[in-house]
C-alpha cells in the first residue's frame, strides 16, 4: 500500500495538474468546493478521457490525493486500494449494505456506486476524517460508550450517516434516526445500541424504553 | 467492470454525440454501475456524465403543470415541501425509494429508466429471455417477485415507483429523441416492455429523458407499497392513485400499480368506473376487482393478488385524507 499523500501521483505534479486545468480553474480553487467542481466540469467537459488511467485529484478529509485511475475505478476502490484509506468498507459493492458510506460535501453516499473521476472537486469525508487528531468526534465517543458495535464492519458507514444526520438535525426523533440509517445494515443486530448512541451524541433523552428497543 | 472512456457533456446535443452508438448516459449511476459490475449489458465503450446539462436539475412550479428536471434527485423530491403539498403521492413514493444514500444521488430520469430487478436477469451466468436468450427462467423457477400480467413471455415487473406514481398523476416524459423533444405518456414510456422481452422501457438507444411534466389537475394523490422489509426494499406490490375530489366525488381518477406487470399497471375500465363515485369500502373494492380480474398468478406469486387488492383499496381511501 502506498502513502495516501503520494499514491499514484505518477509523473503529474500538482503544478502541472493545475496548469492543465487552465487559469479559470486555478482561480476557483480558493472559492467554494462546489464552484471548483463546476470549474473542473467546464474545463474537462466534452473531452473524452480513458479508458486508460487518467489523472484524478480527490479532496479527502481535507487533503488532496493525486491519483492515476481508469474511469471505471469506483470512489471506494480509489480510497481503499489506491490510497490506503480502508475506513470505508466494501460489503456488497452493489449499493445495498451501507458499509462504504462516505460524505460527499456533507451528503452521505455509497462510495461503491460512484466513479472516482466524478468525485473530483468535491469534499469527501471518510470515517478517518471524523476525529480531530486523537480526539474522537461526539458520535464516535457515543458509539463506544453505548457499545454500539459488535464486529464493527458496518460501523464506519453508520458513523458517517449519523454524523450527517446530526449536522442537519441536531435533535432527531427515533423515527428520524431510523429513516437516516435505513441505508446501513448491521448483521450483528446492534441497532438498539446505535439508536442509544445517537441519542447520547445528540443529547436527546429517549421518551420511552420501547422507543429504544423497538427498532 | 469492463473499462470505458468517460466524458462530461455540457449540452444535450454534445451528450448525444458523445454517447454515439455504443455509449451510456451517466447520472446517479446506481443502476448503471450495478449492471456494469455484473456484465449484464453489452458495452458501453463510453459513459457520458449528463449531470452538468443546464436546466435539468430544476423543479418549475406552474399553475396548470409542474416540470421536474430529469436530474432532480429523489432526495430533492422527498424534501421539497411544496411537492408534499401539491403531489403528496409523489412525496410518499420518493420517501420509500431505496435508502438515503441512494436517494441522495438517484435521479428522476434514472429511476424511470432503471432496468429489471429479476434475479435471473441479475445473475450474470444466466442468459434469460430479457438478455436475448430463449427462456424465461422465472416462469418455471422461483417467481415470487414476478408479474401477474405480461404481454410477452418475460415476467420481470416494472420497479420504478416514480413511474407508477407519475402514471397515476398522468404525467408526460419529455425525451430527447433524434435531436427533437418527444412527449411520451407514462404508458408510452413503458409500452415496449409489455410486448418485447428484452425491453424494460420504450426508449431507443441514445434517447435521453429531459423532464417530466405533471398536471396539477388532480389535487389528491397517494402512494403505498408493501415490501418484505420495512425500509430499504423493493416493493412486492406498489399502488398510486390520484384524482380531484369535489363535493366528495372523484373526478379524473387514475390508479396505477407497480411490481405486478412489466409496465405501470393501469386499467381504464377501473378509472372510468371510479369517475364521479364517492369513496367507500364497497366502491374501492369493486375498483380493485376490475383492476385485478385478468391477473394470472404463477406458482409463487399468487399472494400478490390479495395484496394488490388491499393496496388499491387502501390507496384510494387514502385520497380522502
Amino acid at each position: 500500500m502506498n502513502d495516501p499523500e503520494t499514491a499514484g501521483a505518477g509523473s503529474l505534479s500538482r503544478r502541472t495538474f493545475l496548469k492543465g486545468l487552465g487559469t479559470s480553474a486555478v482561480a476557483a480553487v480558493a472559492a467554494q468546493t462546489t464552484a471548483v467542481a463546476a470549474e473542473l466540469e467546464k474545463v474537462n467537459a466534452e473531452k473524452i478521457v480513458g479508458p486508460g488511467p487518467v489523472p484524478v485529484t480527490l479532496n479527502v478529509n481535507g487533503r488532496k490525493l493525486k491519483l492515476q485511475l481508469e474511469p471505471r475505478v469506483t470512489l471506494l476502490d480509489a480510497l481503499r486500494n489506491y490510497s490506503s484509506l480502508t475506513g470505508a468498507k466494501e460489503g456488497c459493492d452493489r449499493a445495498a449494505c451501507g458499509a462504504c458510506t462516505v460524505l460527499l460535501d456533507d451528503t452521505p453516499i455509497y462510495s461503491c456506486q460512484k466513479l472516482a473521476v466524478e468525485a473530483q472537486g468535491r469534499e469527501i469525508t471518510t470515517v478517518e476524517g471524523l476525529a480531530k487528531g486523537d480526539k474522537l468526534s461526539k458520535v464516535q465517543q457515543a458509539f463506544i460508550e453505548k457499545d454500539a458495535l459488535q464486529c464493527g464492519y458496518c460501523t464506519p458507514g453508520f458513523l458517517i450517516s449519523v454524523t450527517a444526520l446530526l449536522k442537519q438535525n441536531p435533535h432527531p426523533t427515533a423515527d428520524e434516526v431510523k429513516h437516516a440509517c435505513a441505508g446501513n445494515l448491521c448483521r450483528c443486530g446492534t441497532h438498539p445500541h446505535i439508536l442509544q448512541a445517537v441519542f447520547e451524541a445528540a443529547g436527546v433523552k429517549a421518551t420511552s424504553k420501547t422507543e429504544v428497543i423497538h427498532v | 467492470m469492463k473499462s470505458f472512456a468517460y466524458a462530461t457533456a455540457l449540452s444535450t446535443d454534445s451528450a448525444r454525440q458523445l454517447v454515439a452508438d455504443h455509449g451510456a448516459y451517466l447520472a446517479g449511476g446506481n443502476d448503471l454501475l450495478g449492471l456494469l459490475k455484473d456484465y449484464l449489458i453489452s458495452g458501453p465503450n463510453i459513459l457520458v456524465n449528463v449531470k452538468s446539462l443546464p436546466g435539468l436539475n430544476q423543479i418549475e412550479r406552474g399553475d396548470k403543470s409542474w416540470t421536474i428536471g430529469a436530474l432532480v434527485t429523489v432526495a430533492e423530491l422527498e424534501r421539497d415541501p411544496d411537492i408534499a403539498k401539491v403531489f403528496p403521492g409523489l412525496h410518499e413514493a420518493a420517501m420509500e425509494i431505496a435508502s438515503p444514500q441512494i436517494r441522495n444521488v438517484a435521479t428522476v430520469g434514472g429511476n424511470l429508466a432503471q432496468h429489471s430487478r429479476c434475479w435471473y436477469f441479475r445473475q450474470r451466468d444466466v442468459s434469460c429471455l430479457k438478455k436475448g436468450g430463449n427462456l424465461c427462467y422465472a416462469r418455471e423457477g422461483d417467481n415470487r417477485y414476478h408479474s401477474l400480467f405480461s404481454g410477452n413471455d418475460c415476467i420481470s415487473p416494472v420497479v420504478s415507483s416514480l413511474g407508477t406514481t407519475l402514471a397515476a398523476l398522468d404525467a408526460t416524459a419529455i425525451v430527447l429523441r433524434d435531436g427533437k423533444e418527444t412527449r411520451l405518456s407514462m404508458a408510452e414510456l413503458y409500452r415496449k416492455a409489455w410486448t418485447e422481452p428484452t425491453a424494460h422501457h420504450s426508449l431507443n438507444p441514445g434517447d435521453l429523458i429531459l423532464r417530466v411534466e405533471i398536471p396539477t389537475a388532480r389535487t389528491a394523490s397517494a402512494y403505498l407499497q408493501v415490501s418484505d422489509k420495512h425500509t430499504f426494499d423493493w416493493a412486492l406490490v406498489s399502488c398510486a392513485a390520484a384524482a380531484n375530489i369535489a363535493g366528495g366525488k372523484l373526478n379524473q381518477p387514475r390508479v396505477a400499480l407497480g411490481s405486478i406487470s412489466p409496465v405501470p399497471h393501469q386499467v381504464e375500465a377501473a378509472n372510468a368506473f371510479l369517475d364521479g363515485k364517492t369513496l367507500d369500502d364497497d366502491i374501492v373494492s369493486q375498483a380493485a376487482d376490475l383492476i385485478l380480474k385478468d391477473a394470472r398468478p404463477l406458482a409463487h406469486n399468487a399472494y400478490k393478488v390479495p395484496m394488490a387488492h388491499a393496496l388499491v383499496r387502501r390507496t384510494l381511501l387514502k385520497l380522502k385524507s
